[in-house]
């Protein structure tokens, strides 16, 4: 790697500091399974790391009155082996067990698979099917938004200028929500996703209510099909409906072919995918 | 900048450039030369060490981010007079062809019986699916795992 300078600041305020003070030039270095990666490959260029691993704000895991907490840096491995996610959010488990492999797992953040924002991220499918809001600090402050609202486009997000993301919150009414993740990718492991998909919902009397299908790897970010989400709305589910919906998930993709995958191909694993986490999620939602 | 790591046991330290990763720290600057540079890229596993107990890619972090931690490399299992019993039976299993794999694999394998003393077989597999074997003798990897665990596992291992 081409040499820089290196900080480790211990809190939020120090790092946002840092970055804003030296500009295009610094970048923020959490678990460095991508941003080491593409400085290796000089994909990406630095003249200053701010090293966030040592802030205390941004880790663990944790239920607070908003909701359930992950620190930005909580690890992949952390969300695994968590009681907490275990209870409230068990999907997040079953997504961080497809990431890497357990090296890359200690190593990498959730903060980090979400900043990177690869359209494949598999950590982002349950957060927005679970209406996740993210916190990020800046030179001019704090700011929270939807987890959707900070994913703009392949390899970018909301993050402006010296700003870093502190934390990821599931919120309260969410905890529980009966939520299903699938993944389809060409290995078990080290594989990245030709598709994933996220769906929740809950059921009222017999009835879908807030279903939501969130899809990766299918369009520049992570998106909902919330087409799909309309039909399913106020209506009890069953084979036909479910169907229904996945098909209607196919249409709102904007799929690509590239050497993993053509987009035909990832047309027929968004409705296989989409109709399997919804029936999941209905199994789940029905207890 | 200084950085010092408690590796296998010992206090080491060293001043090193900001960019130098715990692998190029452990190889270069302190003449551990167990774990491998493979790929570089943190695909490969052959740079495998625990830190904190965790295993990870030498090669994906800074030396800076390791400073003050606790290191466990393929040297600190043993004291070169008796090999550990992962080292035993990998031996004994024939695992290993070229054996540039083999630390990042007996360091992967300690920290899942370190976990999990009595792991199945699709256990193994995916603790070890992030080391790679151009060699393709993944089957005497894996036997050899399990014959550790079932002769007491991670209770037997040093360090």
């Amino acid at each position: 790697m081409r040499p820089f300078d290196y900080l480790a600041p211990q809190s939020v305020e120090d790092a946002v500091a840092a970055l804003a003070e030296n500009g295009a030039k610094a970048r923020a270095l959490a678990g460095g399974t991508d941003l080491l990666v593409d400085l290796k490959h000089e994909t990406a260029t630095a003249d200053l790391l701010v090293d966030l691993t040592r802030i205390a704000e941004c880790k663990g895991i944790e239920e607070t009155d908003d909701g359930l907490r992950f620190g930005s840096l909580v690890s992949h491995t952390e969300i695994m082996d968590s009681e907490l996610v275990r209870r409230h959010a068990p999907s997040m488990i079953d997504a961080a067990r497809t990431i890497g492999a357990v090296q890359t797992r200690n190593l990498g953040t959730l903060g980090g698979n979400l900043v990177t924002c690869v359209p494949s991220l598999d950590s982002g499918p349950v957060l927005v099917a679970l209406d996740a809001e993210v916190t990020v600090a800046g030179p001019d402050g704090r700011r929270r938004m939807t987890l959707i609202e900070f994913f703009v486009g392949p390899r970018k997000t909301a993050l402006q200028a010296g700003e870093i993301l502190v934390d990821i919150v599931i919120p309260r009414a969410n905890l529980g929500k009966p939520c299903s993740f699938r993944k389809f990718g060409l290995r078990k492991g080290q594989a990245l996703a030709l598709v994933n998909a996220a769906a929740s919902l809950s059921l009222t009397d017999g009835k879908i209510a807030a279903p939501r299908i969130a899809l990766g790897a299918v369009a520049p970010t992570v998106i909902r099909a919330e087409k799909a989400e309309a039909l399913l709305d106020g209506r009890a589910p069953d084979a036909t409906l479910i169907a229904e919906a996945a098909d209607m998930a196919v249409i709102e993709a904007k799929p690509i072919d590239d050497f993993r995958a053509s987009a035909a191909y990832r047309c027929e694993l968004i409705r296989a995918l989409t109709r399997r986490v919804l029936d999941e999620a209905t199994e789940q939602a029905a207890g | 900048m200084d950085v010092t790591i408690t590796v296998n046991g010992k206090t080491r330290g060293a001043d090193v450039p900001p960019e130098t990763t715990l692998l190029t720290l452990l190889r270069s600057n302190l003449g551990l030369t167990g774990a491998k540079l493979g790929c570089d890229v943190g695909d490969c596993g052959a740079c495998t060490v625990l830190v904190d107990g965790e295993p990870v890619n030498a090669c994906l972090m800074l030396a800076a981010q390791a400073d003050g931690r606790e290191v466990l490399t393929i040297e600190g299992l043993s004291d070169f007079q008796k090999l550990s019993p992962l080292q035993e039976m990998f031996e004994l299993f024939s695992s290993f062809q070229c054996g540039f794999c083999a630390p990042g694999m007996i360091i992967s394998a300690k920290a899942l019986l370190d976990k999990n003393p009595t792991p199945t077989v699709a256990d193994v597999r995916e603790a070890l699916s992030g080391n790679l074997c151009r060699c393709t003798g993944y089957t005497k990897i894996i036997d050899a795992v399990m014959e550790v665990a079932a002769r007491g596992g991670a209770t037997a291992e040093r360090a």
